[in-house]
């Protein structure tokens, strides 16, 4: 779960209401169905874990000793902790032999790993993450991202991630609320449906110009027709290629890996009898691979295509077909009426009643 | 004669090493001893006054204001003039020395233990938090690690003001090395006064050099040091 | 307490003030002069730093007395021998001060400064000095503060000054002349430390009024 919205807007008080960093001045918290303020705080948190932008992560303390700080507190022993430590390094996908190095050694990015390690230590249900990749490099930040998503598929735990970029809460989020300055919930949806049925002009100004386009990244490429006419191998004849009639050729190698695209005008020019590997061919751009990529990445394709077609690949790389953008948008279509009844149907049951 | 030479005339005269402790000066190592104890016992107090109020305060945050000012107003108070006042006062006894003492020994260990623990990052006593220690354990396992060579810096500097503090004292009566000093400027003999000087820096430095040791120990690789005038 | 002593020594107690103004004043100002540009060198080139600092605070920890007394041969009992020994302790306490102030400048600021044409003087004395100013000056209250204190001590080498009143109060069995003595002392030396908050104020019109 998500919860993004401009600065100020109350999502990290939100965050730290559940571990009870803060206090809620009214209402009540609730995690497993109890009242989190029953109870020892400290003991609410250790199950509970806690990630933040600038790590926090303990200066004196070896990288290990930071990740085998809950445990101990829970009273494992230091050897059972310090072996714990080690595991989680392995999952955060950073190397053992940091292990008794200290933080101020580490990278950003690093750094910020070892705190989820930290975070994941005891193993909690809950895990909660403050503007976690805020403070790294964007090419860090989207790996880091993609790390967290490979973790969450295989730890399956509930996130709370707040975040002030709405492009990472609609990257990572399954549920995303997005907050109106001082604290009023704005809309609370699955990030697809926050695209394309924003539900007023606040939403749709926060998540953005462009959003129509981005929405398509949601939208998958199986079971699209795609063209194989254009597709020869470099071994036919130009003039087996003009004979098609098609204003672009799309030429493939002998393990049928596309070359280029080569315009008519190109073909009337060369003696028929040439084979197409000889004939200068243009960039295709960028290939998809139909079925696993988006249509996003496909209408991408398209764009970059010298021909106006994507061209899909299998995942041997091999050319299945092209897409042009008759069919893009006739995909496009379908899955604007399919959403139009869904979002029907998840407001509904919003409107019904959570407490998300 | 430069001052090192009356000092060291004077030092390495055997005499002075085998006085029998009833005559005004008593022998280099009797004053030595006491004053090493005038000097410690002092500093002990302070400590254990001093650095958990610092550290309850520098957790806290309560009563940041009132050290802040207490950290400009101790250098004010004149040594000697405090040490006068209670002998007047009180007649010379163990109080009259050693209330001073503790009292001029305890802003510079409060002022920087405080520094030390407030200073501890945000995010660290946030992450400390949020990972569910309780305030007794973050104090414990986080801050006052962290905070370690403030805290010894500010013991440094007590222990370095109470060696000194207990030299002036001699003049209202203690023992130690200072009362080869002020025996001597009364009796117009530079030997002496040279020699306690002398022996009284060396002193000094040897508790800065103990606590340099002391840091290395203590203090976690980690942790860069950090750099702080007084 | 006796306020007619008081009354009938005002001319003397006068004297002794100024003394002690004096003495830990200019002492205080002397340090400040010599820890410029030591402090200045000390920020530069980072191999002067340990020694400067290592230096420094092993001078902080020679008690006055001993250092008043070390300087007898050379100096004798003399204002100067106090005025040396304070401006040493001064040096020790301003020029850590100096060099981390310039140092703590933010490199954002020094790069604009050197990106907009300042050579180094020009941006050591017009931007990375006046920034470093409140550490600075937080260095000065420390001398200033230490040294009217310390400016009593010189009594007991015959240097005269407020410690006049302790030493004389002490042999006459007077408190009302040590309480006037200590009072003055702290008084004149947080009047000072004031003072020189007010300058601080005034030579930074771009600090925020925390």
């Amino acid at each position: 779960m998500v919860l993004v919205g401009p600065s100020g807007c109350g999502k990290t008080t939100s965050l730290r209401m559940i571990n009870r960093l803060v206090e809620p001045t009214s209402g009540r918290v609730l995690l497993d169905g109890r009242d989190v303020q029953q109870g020892s705080a400290a003991r609410l948190r250790r199950g509970i874990g806690y990630v933040i932008q600038q790590t926090g992560l303990f200066p004196h303390r070896t990288v290990e000793d930071n990740i085998a700080t809950v445990p101990v507190l829970d009273g494992w022993s230091r050897a059972r902790a310090r072996g714990r430590a080690r595991e989680l390094l392995d999952l955060v996908g950073l190397d053992a032999g940091l292990a008794k190095r200290y933080p101020h050694q580490l990278s950003g990015g690093q750094q910020q790993r070892v705190g989820v390690a930290r975070a994941l230590a005891a193993d909690p249900p809950v895990l909660l993450m403050d503007e976690p990749f805020s403070a790294v490099d964007p090419i860090v930040r989207a790996s880091l991202q993609d790390e967290l998503l490979r973790l969450q598929q295989k730890l399956g735990k509930t996130v709370v991630l707040v975040t002030h970029d709405i492009e990472e809460a609609i990257k990572v989020g399954d549920l995303v609320a997005l907050f109106r300055p001082h604290g009023r919930i704005a809309q609370v949806d699955a990030p697809e449906q926050l695209l394309a049925a924003p539900a007023d002009d606040y939403v749709s100004g926060f998540v953005g110009f462009d959003r129509g386009i981005r929405r398509l990244s949601f939208l998958g490429t199986d079971g699209l027709a795609l063209d194989s006419q254009p597709v020869l191998p470099a071994d036919a004849t130009v003039s087996k290629a003009a004979a098609t009639g098609l204003p672009w050729v799309l030429v493939t190698d002998g393990d049928g890996r596309p070359r280029g695209w080569v315009p008519a005008h190109r073909l009337s020019a060369a003696p028929g009898l040439t084979p197409l590997g000889e004939v200068p061919t243009d960039g295709f751009g960028h290939t998809f691979t139909a079925g696993v990529d988006t249509l996003r990445a496909a209408l991408d394709a398209a764009v970059l295509s010298p021909a106006g077609e994507a061209v899909a690949v299998d995942g041997a790389g091999r050319v299945t077909g092209v897409l042009g953008y008759d069919q893009i948008r006739a995909a496009i279509q379908a899955a604007a009426e399919l959403t139009a009844d869904s979002a029907g149907d998840l407001a509904g049951d919003i409107a019904g009643g959570d407490s998300g | 004669m430069s001052f090192f030479s009356w000092a060291w005339d004077w030092i390495t005269t055997s005499a002075n090493w085998h006085g029998n402790g009833t005559g005004l000066d008593g022998s280099i190592p009797q004053q030595l001893l006491a004053h090493l104890g005038y000097s410690a016992l002092p500093l002990l107090i302070a400590a254990a006054i001093a650095v958990p109020l610092g550290v309850f305060t520098g957790h806290t945050g309560r009563g940041a204001a009132l050290i802040a000012s207490l950290a400009n107003v101790w250098r004010a108070i004149p040594t000697l003039g405090l040490l006068v006042l209670l002998v007047v006062l009180l007649g010379f006894s163990p109080l009259t020395w050693l209330l001073p003492l503790v009292a001029l020994a305890i802003p510079p260990i409060l002022v920087n233990t405080h520094e030390g623990v407030a200073g501890v990052d945000r995010d660290v006593r946030d992450a400390a938090k949020g990972a569910g220690m309780t305030a007794w354990q973050q104090v414990l396992h986080v801050e006052v690690p962290i905070a370690l060579p403030l805290i010894l810096v500010g013991l440094r500097t007590g222990a370095v003001f109470v060696v000194a503090t207990a030299t002036i004292a001699a003049y209202i009566g203690l023992g130690g090395l200072g009362r080869f000093i002020i025996d001597g400027l009364a009796r117009n003999e530079y030997g002496p006064v040279a020699g306690g000087a002398l022996l009284v820096v060396i002193l000094a430095v040897l508790v800065l050099a103990l606590f340099a040791l002391i840091s290395r120990l203590v203090v976690p690789a980690g942790l860069r040091k950090q750099e702080r005038s007084e | 307490m006796m306020w007619s002593w008081i009354s009938s020594n005002e001319g003397m107690i006068w004297q002794e003030t100024y003394e002690t103004a004096y003495l830990g004043v200019v002492s205080a100002l002397i340090g400040l002069v010599i820890s410029l540009p030591l402090g200045i060198v000390a920020a530069r080139w980072r191999w002067v730093r340990p020694p400067v600092l290592t230096i420094v605070n092993v001078i902080y920890a020679i008690p006055a007395l001993a250092l008043f007394i070390a300087l007898i041969p050379s100096l004798g009992l003399t204002d100067t021998n106090v005025i040396v020994a304070l401006t040493a302790y001064s040096l020790c306490v301003i020029t850590p001060n100096v060099a981390a102030g310039i140092r703590a400048v933010p490199p954002a600021v020094r790069q604009a400064a050197t990106a907009m044409g300042y050579g180094p003087l020009r941006r050591l004395v017009t931007v990375e000095l006046p920034l470093a100013i409140p550490v600075i000056i937080a260095g000065l209250r420390v001398a200033v503060v230490s040294g009217i204190s310390l400016t009593s001590l010189g009594q007991l080498i015959g240097v005269s000054s407020l410690g006049f009143l302790f030493i004389d109060g002490l042999q006459r069995s007077f408190p009302t002349e040590i309480w006037v003595g200590l009072v003055l002392v702290i008084v004149l030396a947080l009047v000072c430390d004031l003072v020189l908050i007010g300058i601080r104020r005034a030579l930074t019109p771009w600090a925020s009024r925390a």
